[in-house]
C-alpha cells in the first residue's frame, strides 16, 4: 500500500550512471550533427522570427500607430508581451537560485535550462519596453544621461526602475549562468577532438583546472551569487508590478500587486519549463537526468503558485467591494462581466481552475495532461495582463474618454516572432552548450561524496 | 521499518513549570487591575497578546504543515517543538472571551449611530457586523483546532507504531491545510487588526501579518530549541548544524516582512490617496513617529545584520538573541499595527506599565503548555521515518 | 632533462580515496598541493586545511559601495543637478529612490565578485598552465581525483614524493614539466594591422551613424512634422504665415483694463494704490525699483544716476512737486510714460508698480523726515 520509503532518498538521477557516461551522455548533442528534426524545428522558428521581424520593420518605420494602441489604452500587447516573457524568466531563477539556498538536489538536472531560459526570456522581453518607445535608435536615454537641456532620467519613476532592473536581471543571470558553465566549458575542453572547438572552449573556460582550491571559492561565488539573485529576482517583478500599482488607476493600485506578480511569475515560468523540459528529455535522451520526480516536483510548484495567484485574485476583489471605492468596485464588475469578460473568464479558469488537476498524482506524473495544462497556465497568465492592463484602461474616469482596444495584425506579428526569437535561441543554446550542468549533476550522483559527508558509501 | 534510534527522555523539571504558574498568576492579576484602571486601553494591550499568541501557535502549525508537505529532513527531530507551541490553538477559544466584551472600544463598526451617518461604513455592515464577525473568529479557530488535532495524532501515534502511512496521511493533511491556512489567516488579520481601522484597507494586509507571524513563530522554535539542547534534552546527534535551517529561515523571513512591509509602504506613500495614507499618518503622529522608525531598525536592520553571516545561523548564542530579539519585534510589530487606533485623538502616554503585563500571560501560557505536553510526550518523533536523516544532517 | 619540474601528480578512484590522501598531504606538512576533481567534493577543504573563502568581503564592499553611491547620485540629480519636484515628492524621496539603489547593489556585488574570484583569487585565465593538455586532466575532468604536489614545495624531494603518492593508494603517478615560454611581441605587423582596421572601421561606423543615418528616413521623420512651426510658412493659411494673430477681442488671461490711457497726466484723485505699504510689498516695490528706476533715477530717488549728463536729466523724485502728486499720477506714469521716460507696463505687472509706488513715497519720506520720524525710527531701534 505504501509507495515511499520515507526513510531512504530518492535518488535525483536514475540508474547510477558512472562519472564517464554523464560527460556522454550531454556532450553527445555538441559532438553531433544536428539532425532533419532539429532543421525542421529551427526552420518553424525561423519563420516566426522572421514574422515578427517584418512586424517589428513595419513598426519602426511608420511608428507604432501600426499597433492597436490608443487612447485611453496606451498600453497593449507591447506591454502585455513585456510583463509575459520577464515572468517566463523567473522559473528559471528560482530553480537555479532559490532552489539552491534551499539544498534542494533536484534542481541539478535542470537548472542549466532553466536559467537559459531565464536569459531568453528576459532578452524577449526586453525588447518590448523598447520598441514601444516608438524610436529604438534613443533608447540610450532610458540610462542616467543628461540630454541637451541636461534634464537627468526620473529617478522616481518606476518605468526607470524598470531600465535598472531588467538590465541587472540580465547581467546578473547571465553572469551566474556563465559561472556555472566554466568547470563545464573545462570539461568539454578536455575530452573534444576537434581543435576549432578546443580554441573556443579553452576561451570560455578561463583556463579552469577543477582544483579543489578554486572550488572552495566558486561554491563560495556560486553560494553569494545565489543569495543575490533570490532577492533580485523578487525585486524584477516587484517593480514590473509597481509599473501599475503605484499609478491611481483602479484595478492597478492595490497593494497585494508585488507578490502576487511574482507568484503569478513563477507559476508561468515553471509551466514554460515543464513545456520545454519533455521535450528536451526525449530529444535529448536525457530521462535518467530529467526523471518524471523533476516534472512531479515543478508540477506542485505550479499548483502552489495557481493558488497564490488564486489568493490575490479573490483579495482583490474582496477589498475592491470593502474598500467602499466605487471606481474600485466599478472595475473588478466591469472585469467579469464587462466587454472583456471572456479574457478575464480564460484567466481564471486557466490559471486558477485547471491547475487544480494538479491534486492528483496522476495526472501530475502524466506527461500529455501535464503539457496540457502547463500550455493553459501561459495562455492564462497571458492574459492575466492582458486583463490587467486592457480591462483597466479601457474605461477611463470620464465615460466620454471611454474606448476599446483591438490589436492589429502587427500586434500578432511582433507577439509571434517574440515566441520565434525566444525558441530559435533555445534550440541554438541545445546544440551549442550542455543543457545540463555536468559538474553538478555529478556531485550528486550516488556515491559521489566522502562516505562521512553525507554521501552514500560508495562500492 | 526504520530501525530504532536510542533516545532517552530527560524530564523537564517542575520548577520550570511552577515559574510558568507564578508568571500566569501575575499576569492574570496584573491584567485585571489593568482592566480596572483604563479598560479601554486594556482591551488594545490585551489584542497584542492576543494576536501574539495567536500567531505563534498558528505559525507553528503551518510550520509542521511545510516541513511534511517540503520533504524536509533537518527538521525532524525538532518537530515536537511546534507541535506542542500549536498546542496554544484550543486555548485561543479562552482567551478570545475578554476580547468579546470590548467590541465598542476596540471596533469603530460597532457604533451603530456613527455607521448611520457615514455612508462607506454603511456598505461594509454585510461583512462589519457583530454576528458575522463572532461566526468568522469561531470558524478559525475551529478549523485550527481540527487540523491540530488530526496533526498531532497522527505524530503521536507514530511514535508507538512507526507506521509510514501516518506519515502519508500527514501529508496530503498539510497539502489540505495550507490553503485553509492561507484563508483563515488573512480573516484573522483582516478580522482583529484591519477592522480596527474599518475605514482602511490594504490586500496585502493578510500576507503582512503572516510574514510577522512566521518570524515570531521561527523564533519561538529557535530559542527553544538551543535552550533544550544547552540543557541536554535534546538527541546527542543534534549538532550545531542542524540549528542552520532555522536561522536561515528566520532571515530569509525578516527579509520577506521587510519586503512586504516595504511593497505596502511603497504603494501607499507613492499614490498618496487620502482614503489609504492616512493610515501611516496616524502612525507618524507624535511618539509614534519614533516607533515607526523603530520598527524598521527593530525588525529589520539589526536582525538582517545580526543573521546575515554563515557562522550566526549556527552559533546557539547568537541564535539565542536573535530569537529573544525577534519575539520583541514582532510584539512591537503587532503594538504598531494595534496601538494607534487607540491613541488618535487622544494625548496618552504611549507606552505605561500595562504594556508589559499582558505579555507575561502569553510567555506563561507557553511555558507550561509547552511543559506540560513534553511530560506527556517524547520530545523527538522518536519513530518517524526520517528522523534517522534529519540527525544526520550535515550541512 | 632540460625541463623543469612543475610537480608530481596521482590519480584516485573514489571521493573516499582522495579524501584520505589530501588529509594526509596537509597533515605530512605539504602547503604547495592541490587537489583536482571533476565537482566539489564536501569536506574537502577541511581535510586540504585551506582557511574559508574570503571572497564575501568583496561582495560586502562593493555592494555597499554601489549603493552608496547609486543613493549620491541620485540625490545629485534629482536635488542638486536639476531639482525638480515630481507628483508632489519631496526632492530626496527616500522609498522612490529604494528600487534602484537596490538593483545597484545587487549588480556592483554580484560583478565584482565574479570579477574578484575569477581575476584575484583565481589568477585565471592561465591558458598556459603545466597541467593543462596532460592526461591527468582529461582524468580529472571527467571522472578521476587528481592530487599534485609541486615541486615549488619547501618539503618537496622527488624520490620521496613519488613513494608518498604510491603509499596513498594514488595510480598514474606521472611528473608534470613547464612548459617552455612564449613569446609575444606587441609590434607584429599583423596584429598591428588588426587594431588599425578595427580602430578605422568603429570610427567610421560612428561617424556614419551619428552624422548620416540619423537624418535619413525613418529617422528624420520626427524632426519633419506636419506641424505648426513659428517662423515657418505653413500651407494650411492662405497667407502662408505659420505664426497667427489672436482672434479680434480676445483678452489675456488677468488683463485689468487702464481707463486713463489717452490722458497726458492724470489730474484728478481716480487711482488709489491697492496694495497695504506692508514689508512684503515694500520688498517688492524696493526690487522693481532697483531694477528699472534706479538707472536713471538714482538708488535714493535723488536723480543722480550715472546716466545723468547722458540723457535729458532725470528729475529727484524729492522735489516738491513730486512729492505733492497722488498714488495715482506717479502710477500713471510708470504705466503711460511721460516725456522722455517711456511705458513700464510691459515689464512690470499691475501689483509691481503699484509696489514701486509705495517705494517712492518710502523714499521721500526718508529723505524729507519730520521730527516725528526720527523719534519714531529711534524708538523703534531701541526696541530692537
Amino acid at each position: 500500500m505504501n509507495a515511499v520509503d520515507y526513510t531512504k532518498e530518492p535518488p535525483v538521477v536514475e540508474g547510477r550512471p558512472a562519472l564517464a557516461d554523464i560527460d556522454e551522455m550531454v556532450a553527445r548533442p555538441l559532438d553531433e550533427r544536428p539532425t532533419k528534426k532539429f532543421y525542421i524545428a529551427l526552420s518553424i522558428t525561423l519563420t516566426m522570427l522572421l514574422i515578427g521581424a517584418v512586424s517589428l520593420g513595419y513598426t519602426l518605420f511608420y511608428g507604432i500607430g501600426m499597433w492597436g494602441n490608443n487612447q485611453p489604452v496606451g498600453w497593449g500587447f507591447d506591454i502585455i508581451n513585456f510583463v509575459f516573457w520577464v515572468g517566463i524568466g523567473h522559473a528559471g531563477t528560482l530553480i537555479s537560485a532559490i532552489l539552491f539556498l534551499l539544498r534542494q538536489k533536484w534542481r541539478t538536472g535542470i537548472a542549466r535550462f532553466a536559467e537559459a531560459m531565464t536569459i531568453f526570456a528576459v532578452m524577449t522581453a526586453g525588447l518590448f519596453p523598447l520598441i514601444h518607445t516608438g524610436r529604438v535608435w534613443l533608447a540610450g536615454y532610458l540610462f542616467p544621461y543628461p540630454n541637451q537641456h541636461h534634464l537627468w532620467v526620473n529617478f522616481t519613476s518606476p518605468l526607470v526602475w524598470d531600465v535598472f532592473a531588467v538590465s541587472t536581471y540580465l547581467t546578473v543571470s547571465f553572469v551566474f549562468w556563465y559561472v556555472g558553465l566554466i568547470p563545464d566549458f573545462a570539461t568539454l575542453r578536455d575530452r573534444t577532438k576537434s581543435t576549432v572547438k578546443k580554441v573556443i572552449y579553452s576561451v570560455c573556460s578561463l583556463g579552469w583546472r577543477h582544483s579543489a582550491r578554486h572550488w572552495q571559492h566558486y561554491e563560495k561565488a556560486y553560494m553569494l551569487l545565489a543569495g543575490f539573485a533570490t532577492p533580485l529576482v523578487l525585486s524584477v517583478h516587484t517593480i514590473v508590478s509597481f509599473d501599475f500599482a503605484v499609478s491611481i488607476i483602479p484595478g492597478w493600485h492595490t497593494t497585494i500587486f508585488p507578490p502576487y506578480f511574482v507568484a503569478g511569475a513563477i507559476f508561468s515560468g515553471f509551466a514554460m519549463v515543464v513545456k520545454i523540459l519533455i521535450f528536451v528529455r526525449k530529444v535529448f535522451d536525457l530521462e535518467d537526468i530529467i526523471t518524471i520526480n523533476h516534472f512531479e516536483k515543478m508540477n506542485k510548484i505550479i499548483l502552489v503558485t495557481g493558488l497564490m495567484v488564486g489568493y490575490a485574485y479573490a483579495m482583490e476583489f474582496f477589498i475592491a467591494w470593502y474598500s467602499g471605492v466605487n471606481a474600485e468596485l466599478f472595475v473588478f464588475i466591469n472585469r467579469a462581466l464587462g466587454p472583456y469578460a471572456w479574457s478575464y473568464w480564460i484567466m481564471v479558469s486557466c490559471n486558477v481552475v485547471f491547475p487544480q488537476l494538479f491534486w492528483f498524482k496522476k495526472i501530475r506524473r502524466s506527461i500529455p495532461a501535464m503539457f496540457v495544462i502547463a500550455l493553459l497556465v501561459n495562455v492564462g497568465m497571458w492574459f492575466e495582463r492582458f486583463v490587467i492592463i486592457v480591462t483597466s484602461l479601457h474605461r477611463d474616469f470620464l465615460p466620454s474618454s471611454w474606448g476599446m482596444y483591438i490589436p492589429t495584425l502587427t500586434d500578432f506579428g511582433i507577439l509571434i516572432g517574440s515566441f520565434g526569437l525566444f525558441f530559435t535561441l533555445l534550440l541554438l543554446f541545445t546544440k551549442t552548450l550542455p543543457v545540463v550542468s555536468i559538474s553538478e549533476v555529478k556531485a550528486v550522483v550516488d556515491g559521489s561524496q566522502p562516505s562521512r559527508h553525507g554521501g552514500e558509501t560508495h562500492e | 521499518m526504520p530501525d530504532n534510534i536510542e533516545y532517552k527522555k530527560k524530564e523537564i523539571p517542575g520548577s520550570v513549570e511552577k515559574i510558568g504558574w507564578i508568571l500566569l498568576g501575575l499576569g492574570v492579576i496584573l491584567g485585571a487591575v489593568a482592566f480596572l484602571v483604563d479598560s479601554s486601553r486594556a482591551f488594545f494591550t490585551y489584542l497584542i497578546t492576543f494576536m501574539f499568541v495567536l500567531s505563534v501557535a498558528v505559525g507553528a502549525l503551518f510550520i509542521v504543515a511545510l516541513e511534511y508537505l517540503a520533504g524536509a529532513d533537518w527538521s525532524v527531530p525538532f518537530r515536537r517543538i511546534p507541535e506542542f507551541f500549536a498546542g496554544a490553538i484550543p486555548f485561543l477559544a479562552l482567551l478570545v472571551i475578554p476580547l468579546l466584551f470590548g467590541f465598542h472600544d476596540l471596533f469603530h463598526w460597532t457604533h451603530t449611530e456613527d455607521v448611520e451617518a457615514d455612508k462607506i461604513l454603511q456598505g461594509k455592515t454585510p461583512y462589519l457586523n457583530e454576528v458575522f464577525f463572532i461566526i468568522r473568529t469561531v470558524f478559525c479557530i475551529g478549523v485550527w483546532y481540527i487540523f491540530y488535532r488530526l496533526f498531532t495524532r497522527n505524530s503521536r501515534k507514530q511514535d508507538e507504531t512507526g507506521d509510514q502511512l501516518l506519515t502519508r496521511k500527514n501529508i496530503t493533511l498539510s497539502a489540505i491545510f495550507i490553503p485553509v491556512f492561507a484563508v483563515t489567516i488573512t480573516i484573522a488579520a483582516v478580522d482583529w487588526l484591519m477592522t480596527l481601522e474599518p475605514h482602511w484597507f490594504s490586500t496585502i494586509f493578510g500576507i503582512y501579518f503572516f510574514s510577522g507571524s512566521m518570524i515570531a513563530t521561527l523564533a519561538a522554535i529557535t530559542l527553544t530549541a538551543v535552550l533544550l539542547k544547552e540543557k541536554g534534552y535534546l538527541h546527542p546527534k543534534i549538532t550545531n548544524e542542524h540549528f542552520y535551517s532555522l536561522g536561515a529561515l528566520m532571515f530569509a523571513f525578516v527579509n520577506f516582512w521587510a519586503y512586504i512591509a516595504f511593497s505596502q509602504y511603497m504603494l501607499i506613500w507613492y499614490a498618496d490617496l487620502p482614503e489609504t495614507t492616512f493610515w501611516f499618518l496616524q502612525r507618524w503622529e507624535g511618539p509614534m513617529m519614533y516607533i515607526s522608525i523603530g520598527l524598521i531598525f527593530v525588525h529589520f536592520v539589526i536582525p538582517y545584520f545580526g543573521l546575515v553571516s554563515l557562522p550566526s545561523k549556527t552559533d546557539p548564542k547568537r541564535l539565542k538573541i536573535m530569537s529573544v530579539w525577534l519575539l520583541f519585534a514582532h510584539g512591537l510589530n503587532l503594538y504598531w499595527l494595534i496601538m494607534p487606533t487607540y491613541f488618535s485623538g487622544k494625548e496618552v502616554p504611549v507606552i505605561t506599565w500595562m504594556d508589559f503585563t499582558f505579555p507575561l500571560i502569553a510567555i506563561a501560557l507557553f511555558i507550561i503548555i509547552f511543559v506540560i505536553h513534553a511530560k506527556k510526550f517524547n520530545l523527538m518523533p522518536v519513530r518517524d521515518p526520517k528522523l534517522r536523516k534529519g540527525l544526520d544532517f550535515h550541512l | 632533462m632540460s625541463k623543469i619540474l612543475y610537480g608530481y601528480t596521482a590519480l584516485f578512484d573514489s571521493p573516499d580515496g582522495i579524501m584520505a590522501a589530501a588529509q594526509k598531504t596537509a597533515d605530512d606538512g605539504f602547503t604547495k598541493f592541490d587537489v583536482h576533481t571533476p565537482y566539489p567534493v564536501h569536506g574537502m577543504d577541511k581535510a586540504m586545511k585551506v582557511k574559508p573563502s574570503k571572497l564575501g568581503f568583496v561582495t560586502l564592499f562593493f555592494g555597499l559601495l554601489g549603493g552608496a553611491l547609486a543613493m549620491l547620485f541620485m540625490y545629485w540629480t534629482m536635488a542638486v543637478d536639476y531639482p525638480m519636484v515630481i507628483g508632489g515628492k519631496p526632492l530626496f524621496p527616500l522609498p522612490a529612490f529604494g528600487p534602484v539603489t537596490f538593483e545597484v547593489i545587487v549588480l556592483a556585488a554580484t560583478l565584482s565578485t565574479v570579477a574578484a574570484m575569477i581575476a584575484l583569487f583565481f589568477y585565471l585565465p592561465q591558458n598556459n598552465h603545466p597541467l593543462h593538455d596532460t592526461d591527468y586532466m582529461k582524468n580529472v575532468s571527467s571522472d578521476k581525483y587528481g592530487l599534485c604536489i609541486e615541486a615549488g614545495d619547501p618539503l618537496f624531494d622527488e624520490k620521496k614524493v613519488k613513494t608518498f603518492l604510491d603509499a596513498a593508494g594514488g595510480k598514474n603517478i606521472t611528473p608534470i614539466y613547464n612548459p617552455d615560454p612564449v613569446k609575444y611581441p606587441l609590434l607584429q605587423p599583423r596584429f598591428l594591422s588588426v587594431l588599425l582596421v578595427v580602430a578605422l572601421s568603429v570610427s567610421g561606423l560612428t561617424y556614419f551613424t551619428l552624422n548620416k543615418l540619423m537624418y535619413m528616413p525613418p529617422f528624420d521623420w520626427m524632426s519633419e512634422q506636419e506641424k505648426l512651426t513659428p517662423q515657418r510658412t505653413y500651407r494650411l493659411f492662405e497667407d502662408g504665415y505659420g505664426m497667427r494673430m489672436p482672434v479680434q477681442g480676445t483678452v489675456a488671461r488677468g488683463f485689468m483694463p487702464y481707463p486713463y490711457r489717452d490722458q497726458p497726466v492724470l489730474e484728478e484723485e481716480g487711482l488709489a494704490n491697492p496694495l497695504l505699504a506692508t514689508e512684503e510689498v515694500l520688498t517688492l516695490g524696493k526690487n522693481k525699483y532697483n531694477t528699472f528706476c534706479s538707472p536713471c533715477h538714482g538708488d535714493h530717488g535723488d536723480g543722480d544716476s550715472r546716466l545723468r549728463g547722458y540723457f535729458p536729466n532725470p528729475p529727484s523724485l524729492h522735489t516738491p512737486r513730486a512729492r505733492e502728486w497722488s498714488d495715482g499720477q506717479i502710477y500713471h506714469v510708470l504705466t503711460v510714460g511721460q516725456n522722455v521716460m517711456a511705458s513700464y507696463e510691459p515689464y512690470t505687472t499691475r501689483e509691481e508698480r503699484w509696489a514701486i509706488v509705495h517705494y517712492i513715497r518710502a523714499l521721500q519720506r526718508a529723505k524729507n523726515a519730520s521730527d516725528a520720524d526720527i523719534q519714531l525710527v529711534r524708538s523703534d531701534n531701541n526696541a530692537r
